[in-house]
């Protein structure tokens, strides 16, 4: 499959009377996205708002993160089965909006949702202080319940998303990336002495409003397969978590995904990037065994030597993190494995659930217990009201002064388990 | 809590849903539960066979208590 992505750098984002993208610059009416969004009963009012990198801007609870793009070349369109129909989609062209995002916030829906600070200490661990983001705080109607609520929040980032994405059709990218992956026998032949390289990707899947979803199908309810690293490209696979959100992977990680845009770089000159394997992190031991089993046989059928593990989330999930390792590795199949640590605040705890012999190669995205201050910010997209409740904070969380103790756990993408974090041990 | 209870001398059985952990943290008698949001009982059934489930789990708990093992053992069905 192969799948062109050009790409229209946004430089700044305006409210204006016409929405439209010129010069670089995303102009937004937002009465045009309005009724995109309350189109669902469901949600009775949104706020649309913009922040941009180095402004003293907060954005919680944070839901989900966005990239809009646009489908304008080859079968279907962006996030089929979800937005668009369920062609198979990762060939053709797209066309994306880089240095910009859709944040979906509004009041909390569970307990697991984020902070984007757009300056200060906190912006130094969120990869989304670096994107002008135009937020949409949602309101939903009385009495929703938490999961209805949930899904209409991410249905109408997605509708949003489209929508801004539609204006960059038939505007001329500022750079276009090619990415392409062979068929096998193809594959084989063009690259006879480099290793075969998969990518294993853990989709949260733990229910009770931690799920994934790829072509609009639960992604617990699916048994591992394999697709091309292209289709997540153009939204194959979303996000529906309110997981702990620094290692959670929002949409835009899926977009984006460090790990495929990495062994892309160095497909056909150091490995043969053969194919991405979907599997989940369910909640009944038989169906950790059966998916990490699945797993583990379509490595050895697609005669791979080795491949990329990353994980969604923690706790449970380090068990199928470290059953897929086991297994992969038991067929003679390399592992590298991606994940995070909650090592406590002082980091001298286990830093994971499960471990076994097999992880030997282990890359980690962080302590997601360790804690930060951050600073009372001049603005606040959303509210404050939960702050001192969400994961990774607790009772003593917003001080007297205004500022926040908190662990990295509170906040977006801070210890991503893709390898989309800003943090380093260099 | 599972290892220091039987360091005190007091037999103990864990009840869990991910016993591949309760192996690697070293529990010796480890009985399998439901689901990790519901480790002792299933909300998808009706009350009286939800009842009998997780009287099926006790029961099988406290045989496991009373059961000499060898090392680890996870009391499967």
């Amino acid at each position: 499959m192969r799948l062109e992505i050009g790409k229209i750098n946004i430089t700044d984002i305006r409210f204006a009377e016409e929405s439209k993208i010129e010069k670089g610059i995303l102009y937004v009416n937002p009465e045009d996205l309005k009724p995109v969004v309350l189109e669902d009963e469901k949600l009775v009012d949104v706020v649309f708002d913009i922040a941009k990198p180095g402004e003293s801007v907060r954005i919680t609870p944070v839901k989900d993160v966005i990239e809009p793009r646009v489908k304008v070349e080859g079968k279907g369109g962006i996030f089929p089965g979800v937005i668009a129909k369920v062609d198979t989609v990762g060939s053709g062209k797209t066309l994306a909006l880089k240095g910009m995002a859709v944040v979906t916030a509004g009041r909390i829906v569970g307990f697991q949702e984020g902070i984007i600070d757009m300056t200060g200490v906190g912006a130094q661990y969120t990869p989304f202080s670096k994107t002008l983001n135009l937020c949409m705080v949602c309101e939903p109607a009385p009495d929703l319940k938490q999961h209805d609520y949930e899904k209409a929040v991410r249905m109408a980032g997605f509708r949003v998303a489209t929508k801004i994405g539609e204006l960059a059709r038939g505007i001329e990218p500022d750079e276009t990336c090619v990415y392409e992956t062979l068929g096998i026998k193809e594959g084989i032949e063009k690259y006879p002495d480099l290793p075969r390289v998969g990518y294993v990707s853990m989709l949260q899947t733990q229910g009770l409003l931690h799920d994934t979803y790829v072509y609009g199908v639960d992604a617990k309810k699916i048994i591992p397969t394999i697709i091309s690293p292209t289709e997540a490209m153009d939204g194959a696979i979303v996000s529906g978590n309110c997981v702990s959100a620094c290692d959670k992977n929002p949409t835009y990680i899926h977009q984006n995904n460090p790990v495929i845009e990495d062994l892309f770089a160095q497909h056909g000159k150091t490995l043969n990037f053969v194919c991405q394997i979907i599997t989940n992190e369910n909640v009944y031991l038989a169906d950790k065994e059966r998916s990490s089993n699945m797993t583990a046989k379509l490595c050895r059928m697609l005669d791979l030597d080795g491949v990329i593990v990353t994980q969604e989330g923690f706790g449970n999930p380090d068990t199928d993190l470290i059953m897929n390792c086991k297994k992969i590795e038991a067929e003679g199949v390399k592992t590298v494995i991606v994940t995070d640590e909650y090592a406590g605040r002082d980091g001298k705890s286990q830093s994971l659930a499960d471990a076994d012999a097999a992880a030997d190669a282990v890359v980690t995205g962080g302590n997601a217990n360790e804690v930060v201050i951050l600073p009372k910010l001049d603005k606040v997209i959303g509210m404050m009201d939960y702050v001192n409740k969400i994961a990774g904070a607790s009772e003593d969380t917003l001080r007297e002064d205004g500022t926040l103790e908190v662990e990295l756990q509170v906040i977006t993408g801070a210890t991503n388990e893709m390898g989309f974090g800003l943090l380093s041990a260099r | 809590m599972v290892k220091e209870l039987e360091r005190a001398g007091l037999p103990v059985v864990h009840v869990c849903t991910v016993t591949p952990i309760s192996m690697t943290v070293g529990a010796n008698r480890i009985v399998p539960a439901i689901a990790i949001p519901h480790p002792l009982g299933n909300p998808a059934l009706d009350k009286d066979e939800e009842k009998k489930l997780r009287r099926k789990l006790v029961v099988k708990a406290l045989g496991a208590l009373q059961t000499e093992v060898d090392g680890q053992k996870v009391f499967e069905d």
